[in-house]
């Protein structure tokens, strides 16, 4: 009997592992997580802390679903080494185990800038369940809070503080919020939202120190300025995890690099999810897109190669959406180019006073980005548009038109309609 | 399973389905009353216009539903048996995933009650309120082909 | 069959209506259900098709369109609707008003040999009024009458003649607001000028100019053809009739008038009286022939000839469906189109009579006012040979008929009150003053299938003289109250409150008056100033404790009336769905709250006939109250 081991528990394990079973009722799969909590949508951690969703809304797949489908599944023990020559695992415990097929989806950690102090107490990430079940505990005591980075992972976790009556500043090292998803233009509705919402944004500074003997007080800025504060979240981003293929024949950049198959480059080693550096239909290269549905999508195509079906996957594309205070954003594929780029061509339309700010980016006739605020309907048909590559000079006049829709795109995309659905 | 289906050319824009929908979605059932209130029930369909015909545009509730994987909050799930995406507003945190994912642009964001607007097929009714409220019979109801 | 019971209270018509499905014929409750849904914009009076930009709709929702091409808005959009139908209804009584002086013109010069004044004292007090020698001769004074009427309807300057029968107070309001009419013409033009694109862009100026166009009807073409109907065809005394659809005669040859304008029905009547004619009746096998109306036409020959009525608006299709009908001769106004098809279904005759509607196909019978007995001749003898043609098998008249009692004008309440010799409003208005009587109250209008037929005017109707109201009706609003029995004295008994059947029993009244047709609503703007003129009621329309209502209306007249009874100082209340102004907040506001603060009067707007009764009598209170009358004898 086949081995199937899968490294990691969220989006894109679980995702593998049911596509594995739809074809393979009798393999033996090992689910291995180094978190002590059961599979969970780590997206709603942030909803979780702000009291907006129940703690049994954060549940993924249930005990039972394990038990369903004949699934081991190991909690609480991390891997720290991939021995592909050996096919097998070595756990912390030192314990090994083999596969016939690995799939490594460990995700990713926060980045911790190295600054003295920062190994403090009260001082968080903001990515695992443990990391916000701890930021809960002090919140009774806790009165502000600093958070290093204005990326979504920062204004989540400052929207979650300030729902809790925290009072919060965010301190952002680049002149505007989000700087990874969005333009200048479309990050000041973001930060009008925020500061009309309470939060302090601080912009072109940067942490050097976390001050307090034990427990912590202050942060000090490259300004010399320093800010009170008994709760630090960092937020500057995350890198994959990948320490357990390190020092192996396992290619490795950002992420673990995989093939259209999702391969690795030893065939018996997948990865998918936010570990993964797949290619990029954007930008026509390898990227790392960390997102949950991406990872959703990766897990499933990777599992099913682990079961032999050789399918391709088309690629990813960075995107995200978010919901803040009212105000809807919508970033896909690129969504800045330098001024004046001659391959590069934008449609825009702006209302200030309805909040409504929306960019194109096409090049030579195809759609390569949008930046949606306010107004995000039809994200999904621009998406689409990026995705199958489609040539629309005959449509760009029409893109951001009020009545703009899937109809106007329906003769272009590759799919017949008989009746129209 | 029964699924909408469309007769482009009968479709003259009137919006009736819209009306209907938003309607037989509302806590009030009535236009004068629904239109007054703070968070008015919003129609899940919308009417587009595209070279010279009127298209109604709502969830095509697809056998793959890109907006089920996207879903990063358990709200949506696909029923095989019902041939429907189901969505749970208890569960739904109006992230818009969905919305960013939908092939169709079908999926619009409710910003007032922060839920995604999306055909239910009038769920628990025969058949969904827009099928009788469309004049010209340009909107069917009947087993998936 | 619990669905033909929610489509009418009436008996006869749900019986007329089991025959039409048994018969598969459709009426206008079944095309109802096929217009569902209606369109939402269109209620809400948010679809503009003024310029060939649009049409643009604004979305009530919020989510899309907030501005037409033009970039006008919900209110723009809304109000300019609405005052376009004020013109249309406007124009339609006044119209209607034009044609009588048109027949008085031609008496003047003697070319209607068939009419003649037949109320000399009305003439004469008229010519009086208007400053004109009587010493002439009769069709001298009708020619200076008929020259100066015509005249109203050009005037450009200045204002018109009858608004001066108002109270003194009144008239400076309608001055200080500029409302006050100027031409009949001229308002209803103007009116209309400033609704095409990119004129009047202010819903409130809209609406100014559309009371002021109101009150020309108002004040104006109706109460100038309630007068001069009355001079040239007798004016109404309280007479006794029957009504509702059995009131058809099984034997007879059955004449349906059905319509507006009097001015032919009257020669109808006298027509079928005509022995040349009952004697060809008999030859035909009838036992004689039997007129009876629908509608207006109806309200009108009964109330001078008490001349039965076969039903109101929304029976007009179930007449035809009786079997019984072999001709139904038409005018004008409230005609619906279907009658075409339903009567092609029977051996009935539908006969067109006026050059301004007509029927593709259907037989066309001028009527002109020179030859006026020989086309109302010309159109009985028709039906007379039709009776051949009937289908016996296929008859059946519901058996529901109720006595009644109309011919209730300002003159008579005067004469029934105080007495012929002492005509007088006094003991009216000591009615409302010590509290035997609440107040008073208009009910008017129309039927609308989107409600059940007669159960808004009855219900309504009946809570109000419950409540020591008295009421007085007009139009397809008091032949439903007629056919539920509430207009013979005898139900003053069984549904008023102590203080009107203490009044209904001294005078012999009902306790719902019934004054005509709906033109002869200006019988109840007349009234009210005598009521203001006799005194101790305060100095303006508005003090009166009085209300208006048109619980069940659809036509643009309605919304054309409700405009001049509240732009002369009355709160009225409208029912069945409201004005197509919902989806404009600032134009509701507007006509339901804001008017009352200058005009006095102002709409308000409610589906359900007790609250809307709740709503009058607060109101009556309120007014009492203001007027600091006694309290009430008996509540």
């Amino acid at each position: 009997m086949k081995q199937l081991v899968v490294i990691g528990n969220s989006a894109a394990g679980i995702s593998a592992v049911e596509a594995i079973r739809k074809v393979d009722k009798t393999s033996k799969i090992i689910v291995i997580s180094d978190e002590d909590y059961p599979s969970y949508y780590r997206c709603l951690i942030s909803y979780y802390l702000a009291g907006q969703v129940r703690e049994e809304k954060l549940l993924y797949r249930s005990e039972s679903f394990y038990k369903e489908n004949n699934i081991e599944l190991r909690l609480n023990r991390k891997v720290m080494r991939v021995e592909p020559k050996r096919n097998r695992i070595i756990l912390e415990d030192k314990s090994q185990l083999s596969y016939d097929s690995l799939l490594i989806a460990t995700g990713a950690s926060p980045k911790f800038p190295h600054l003295a102090g920062i190994k403090k107490r009260n001082v968080f990430g903001f990515r695992t369940i443990k990391d916000v079940k701890e930021i809960e505990k002090i919140l009774p005591v806790a009165k502000n809070a600093c958070i290093l980075g204005g990326g979504l992972i920062g204004l989540k976790a400052a929207y979650a503080l300030k729902k809790r009556n925290i009072e919060v500043k965010l301190i952002v090292k680049s002149k505007q919020v989000l700087s990874q998803m969005l333009d200048y233009k479309a990050a000041g509705f973001v930060q009008k939202k925020i500061e009309e919402n309470g939060i302090e944004l601080i912009f072109g500074q940067d942490a050097v120190e976390i001050i307090g003997d034990g427990e912590l007080k202050a942060i000090k800025l490259d300004s010399g300025k320093v800010i009170g504060c008994s709760l630090v979240i960092v937020a500057k981003g995350v890198s994959p995890n990948t320490d357990l293929v390190k020092d192996t024949p396992i290619n490795v950049r950002e992420g673990i690099i995989a093939n259209e198959f999702l391969q690795t480059n030893i065939p018996n080693i997948y990865t998918a999810g936010d570990v993964c550096e797949g290619f990029d239909l954007v930008l026509n290269a390898p990227s790392v897109n960390a997102l949950w549905p991406i990872a959703v999508e990766q897990g499933r195509v990777a599992g099913q190669n682990m079961t032999g079906q050789g399918l391709k996957y088309q690629g990813s594309l960075g995107m995200n959406s978010l919901e803040f205070f009212g105000l809807a954003v919508v970033s896909l594929g690129i969504f800045k180019i330098k001024e004046d780029d001659p391959n590069f061509e934008e449609i825009k339309f702006l209302d200030e006073k309805q909040n409504i700010y929306k960019k194109l980016i096409l090049k030579d006739n195809y759609l390569v980005g949008a930046v949606l605020v306010g107004d995000i309907r039809n994200s999904g048909v621009f998406l689409r548009l990026i995705r199958e590559r489609i040539n629309i000079s005959s449509l760009k006049d029409k893109l951001l038109n009020e009545n703009f829709g899937y109809p106007e795109i329906m003769d272009l995309v590759n799919q017949k309609e008989n009746l129209y659905v | 399973m029964k699924q909408l289906y469309y007769e482009v050319k009968k479709c003259l824009g009137c919006k009736s389905c819209e009306f209907a929908c938003a309607l037989t979605h509302s806590l009030t059932g009535e236009l004068f009353k629904e239109i007054n209130k703070e968070d008015p029930s919003l129609p899940r369909k919308k009417v587009l216009f595209s070279k010279g015909n009127n298209y109604p545009v709502s969830c095509r509730h697809c056998r793959e539903p890109k907006c089920v994987d996207a879903c990063m909050a358990g709200a949506l799930t696909y029923d095989k048996e019902k041939g429907m995406v189901l969505h749970d507003e208890s569960s739904c945190v109006g992230c818009w995933m969905c919305v960013m994912v939908c092939p169709y642009g079908a999926i619009r964001p409710n910003i007032k009650t922060k839920l995604p607007l999306r055909c239910d097929k009038c769920k628990d009714k025969d058949e969904p309120a827009c099928v009788s409220a469309c004049p010209t019979g340009a909107v069917i109801w009947k087993e998936e082909a | 069959m619990a669905d033909i019971q929610a489509k009418s209270i009436d008996l006869a018509s749900q019986e007329a209506l089991r025959k039409a499905r048994e018969e598969s014929i459709k009426t206008s409750w079944d095309r109802l259900e096929v217009q569902k849904p209606q369109c939402g914009f269109g209620q809400l009076g948010l679809c503009c098709t003024v310029c060939n930009m649009g049409p643009c709709r604004i979305d009530p929702f919020g989510e899309g369109a907030q501005e037409g091409v033009c970039g006008a808005n919900a209110d723009t959009i809304a109000a300019r609707n609405l005052v376009r139908k004020i013109a249309v209804g406007a124009s339609a009584h006044s119209d209607h008003g034009r044609d009588v002086v048109h027949t008085l013109a031609l008496f003047s010069e003697g070319h209607a040999h068939d009419y003649d004044i037949l109320d000399l004292e009305k003439f004469k007090s008229l010519a009086e009024e208007l400053g004109i020698d009587t010493n002439k001769s009769k069709e001298e004074i009708a020619k200076e009458l008929a020259k100066r009427f015509f005249a109203e309807f050009g005037k450009q300057e200045g204002e018109l003649l009858f608004l001066k029968r108002a109270p003194k107070k009144r008239q400076q309001i309608w001055k200080k607001l500029g409302i006050s009419p100027r031409g009949i013409d001229r308002e209803i033009v103007e009116l209309l000028h400033t609704t095409t694109m990119g004129v009047d862009n202010d819903y409130k100026n809209l609406i100014n100019t559309g009371l002021r166009c109101a009150l020309s009807d108002g004040w104006g073409g109706s109460m100038i053809a309630t007068d001069l109907q009355d001079i040239i065809l007798g004016s109404p005394q309280p007479v006794r009739g029957k009504v509702n659809l059995g009131v058809l005669k099984e034997n007879y040859v059955n004449i349906v008038v059905h319509g507006h304008e009097p001015i032919l029905s009257e020669m109808a009547v006298k027509a079928s009286q005509d022995p040349e004619l009952l004697r060809l009746a008999r030859e035909n096998g009838a036992e004689g022939i039997n007129l009876a109306g629908i509608c207006c036409t109806a309200n009108e020959v009964l109330m001078r000839h008490g001349i039965p009525v076969a039903g109101n608006f929304l029976q007009q299709e179930l007449a035809i469906i009786t079997g019984a009908v072999e001709v139904m001769m038409v005018d004008v106004q409230c005609i619906m189109p279907a009658l075409q098809n339903i009567a092609s279904c029977y051996h009935t005759k539908l006969v067109t009579t006026n050059p301004k509607a007509r029927f593709p196909g259907v037989l066309h019978v001028e009527f002109q006012p020179e030859r006026a007995y020989q086309v109302a001749k010309q159109i009985i003898r028709l039906g007379i040979e039709n009776f051949v043609n009937r289908n016996k098998e296929r008859v059946n008249i519901p058996k529901y008929e109720m006595d009644l009692v109309a011919g209730f004008t300002k003159e008579v309440i005067f004469q029934i009150l105080g007495g012929r010799y002492r005509a007088t409003y006094k003991p009216l208005n000591e009615a409302i003053i010590s509290g035997r009587l609440r107040g008073l109250a208009g009910i008017v209008g129309c039927n609308n299938p989107k409600q059940t037929h007669d159960y808004f005017h009855t219900t309504l109707v009946k809570e109000l003289i419950k409540n020591d109201i008295l009421v007085l009706q007009t139009g397809c609003s008091a032949i439903a109250c007629a056919k539920q029995g509430l207009l013979i004295p005898e139900a003053a008994k069984e549904y008023a409150g102590k203080g009107l059947q203490e009044i209904c029993e001294a005078v012999g009244i009902p306790p719902v008056l019934h004054l005509g047709s709906c033109v002869d609503n200006s019988r109840i703007l007349t009234a009210a100033s005598c009521i203001i003129q006799e005194g101790g009621l305060g100095e303006d329309l508005s003090d009166i404790p009085a209300a208006g209502a048109a619980p069940e209306w659809m036509s643009e007249k309605a919304i054309t009336i409700g405009f001049y009874f509240v732009a002369s100082g009355v709160y009225t209340v409208f029912g069945a769905s409201p004005f197509a102004v919902l989806g404009s907040k600032n134009l509701t506001n507007y006509l339901t709250k804001d008017l009352e603060s200058f005009v006095g009067g102002r709409f308000e707007f409610c589906d359900d006939p007790l609250q809307m009764a709740t709503l009058m009598i607060e109101h009556i209170d309120r007014k009492r109250k203001a007027l600091h009358l006694r309290p009430l004898m008996y509540q």
